[in-house]
């Protein structure tokens, strides 16, 4: 466990004008009356290892689904990469194919094999004849044999996502995400059900590949521990609300945002939850 | 037992008696009538073996009917089901799709069959055609029910990456329906022989033309043959679809242990 110096220190807040996504004062709502988020203000760096830390219904997969346009919001802006996001928006639409996106349900296609599923991460830049005789060109199929190795699944392309075990079906979902040779990766809840050890390994390449690729990771976990030690900042949402926003470095961590509650309260009330 | 229930069992016997009165259905026929199904019995177990060949020939002839009927059939009922999907396309699609699948649901094949004697004359041929559009009818409706209920998980996810429709159908929506597919082709194949046994009733060839002629000028034991080989090939069929069905989806579908082979 990192030992935790409760340091209030604005200035950590480097300031950058290399924001790739950014929130301001964001709603959503199912209905009129109910919101799941309620006024959310994030901003985060490119190459930024972020943990988004919450009890179920805090509203935080909701936050996932608004960077990658699958949910608009009610009220507020959001901006990826200085575009709104948005299906029916073609800049955006252009931006999808590099933004890995995968759900807490992993949303594998469990009839095809593991080299197939991955590929579906390439389809955006072949031709409609290539993905629809399955032509996968040389060099793609080459680059989804590396990321099979990378995420450990070597000797297992052939086999039918159904037949995985959870760990593996969670590596197939990263290399499908990573083929996409994306700038952002969404995770929601990838180790929440998950044995410890290996969560730490589905963790670990997962952080691997984020600083190689300079990626920017946005992971919604419930477990803050595995939140410390992963990302380089975290924020807690609790009911639609951000009420707290830390920075990690090193065994420091650093509070950005002070909300009704002291951050050593918030701290204990998470730390304990897995 | 509650009163509520006695009145509505009470009504259902009413309505019974007053149909079969208005429909002349007299239960005190029937038992007068058994002393002729004797006879009919009497005259079908006097089978006459030397038409086993001709009886085993039409049959032949009625399967092959049933297969052209139902692989041609599902051709064109998968690429209208992908239409009539209501979470593929938009109403303005799905909607009129829809509207001309069931018009084509609503004849029962002997009336197809009746309509193409009428279009291409007596034969066999009018018997495959209204196996098609029976087979397209009932498949694609199958098939897009099954595409309306797959995961949407996959569909969400393999749309976030921004893939074309055409992708999307090709990598989720395809793989995800393709076992109940399986089973609903056996299913209208083993249906298609059963019905396309019948058709020859209005001449459009295969077993039943036979069998109505032979009936027509009383020869049971003649038909007898025939009927026999038709009640022997659909228990084959079903028999054969079961183990099929066993060996491919029901193992796909509940995840066993299925040996994978290396290509």
């Amino acid at each position: 466990m990192k030992q935790i110096q409760m340091t209030k220190n604005l200035s950590f807040s480097l300031i950058s004008t290399n924001k790739i996504i950014q929130m301001n004062d964001v709603w959503t709502s199912y209905d009129s009356k109910n919101f799941a988020l309620e006024g959310i203000n994030l901003s985060i760096d490119r190459g930024t290892n972020y943990a988004i830390v919450g009890q179920s219904g805090s509203g935080k997969s909701t936050l996932l689904k608004l960077m990658n346009g699958m949910m608009i919001p009610s009220k507020g802006t959001i901006k990826i990469d200085y575009v709104t996001p948005d299906m029916n928006n073609k800049k955006f639409k252009k931006m999808m194919h590099t933004i890995g996106y995968i759900p807490q349900s992993l949303g594998l296609v469990k009839n095809i094999s593991v080299l197939e599923n991955i590929m579906i991460g390439a389809l955006p830049r072949l031709t409609t004849i290539q993905s629809l005789f399955k032509r996968f060109p040389e060099h793609e199929i080459q680059e989804a044999k590396r990321i099979v190795s990378l995420v450990g699944l070597s000797g297992k392309e052939d086999r039918k996502a159904y037949m995985l075990s959870g760990g593996e079906k969670r590596r197939v979902a990263i290399a499908r995400a990573l083929m996409q040779k994306p700038t952002i990766l969404l995770a929601d809840e990838i180790v929440s059900e998950l044995d410890h050890v290996t969560a730490r390994e589905i963790m670990n390449l997962i952080a691997d590949a984020q600083k190689r690729m300079n990626l920017t990771a946005i992971m919604v976990h419930h477990d803050m521990q595995l939140a410390l030690e992963y990302a380089n900042r975290v924020a807690v949402i609790k009911e639609g609300h951000k009420i707290l926003e830390i920075g990690v470095e090193g065994d420091t961590i650093v509070d950005f945002q002070t909300g009704d509650l002291n951050t050593e309260e918030i701290m204990e009330m998470y730390s304990d939850d897995s | 037992m509650t009163p509520k229930n006695n009145i509505v069992i009470g009504i259902i016997i009413a309505l019974v008696v007053i149909a079969s009165y208005n429909v002349d259905a007299n239960p005190l026929e029937f038992v007068e009538g058994l002393p002729n199904l004797a006879i009919v019995v009497e005259e079908m177990l006097l089978v006459e073996p030397k038409y086993i060949p001709t009886a085993l020939w039409a049959m032949f002839e009625t399967i092959q009917m049933a297969f052209i009927g139902t692989v041609v059939g599902t051709v064109i009922a998968l690429p209208l089901s992908m239409f009539a999907a209501r979470n593929l396309n938009s109403k303005f699609v799905y909607a009129p799709v829809r509207a001309l699948l069931a018009a084509i649901r609503t004849f029962p094949s002997i009336l197809w069959a009746i309509l193409f004697v009428i279009m291409v004359g007596l034969g066999t041929f009018a018997g495959v055609l209204a196996v098609v559009m029976y087979t397209i009818g009932f498949i694609a409706k199958l098939q897009y029910e099954a595409i309306e209920t797959i995961d949407s998980d996959p569909m969400d996810a393999v749309s976030s990456i921004g893939v074309s429709k055409w992708q999307l159908i090709r990598y989720v929506v395809i793989p995800e329906s393709a076992s109940h597919l399986l089973g609903q082709i056996l299913y209208m194949f083993d249906y298609n022989v059963r019905q396309t046994s019948i058709l020859g009733l209005v001449g459009a060839g295969g077993i039943g033309f036979y069998i109505i002629n032979y009936i027509k000028f009383f020869e049971y034991g003649k038909a007898a043959i025939f009927m026999l080989v038709v009640l022997v090939t659909v228990l084959f069929i079903d028999w054969v679809s079961v183990k099929i069905r066993d060996k491919y989806i029901v193992k796909s579908q509940h995840g066993m242990e299925v040996t994978v082979k290396k290509i």
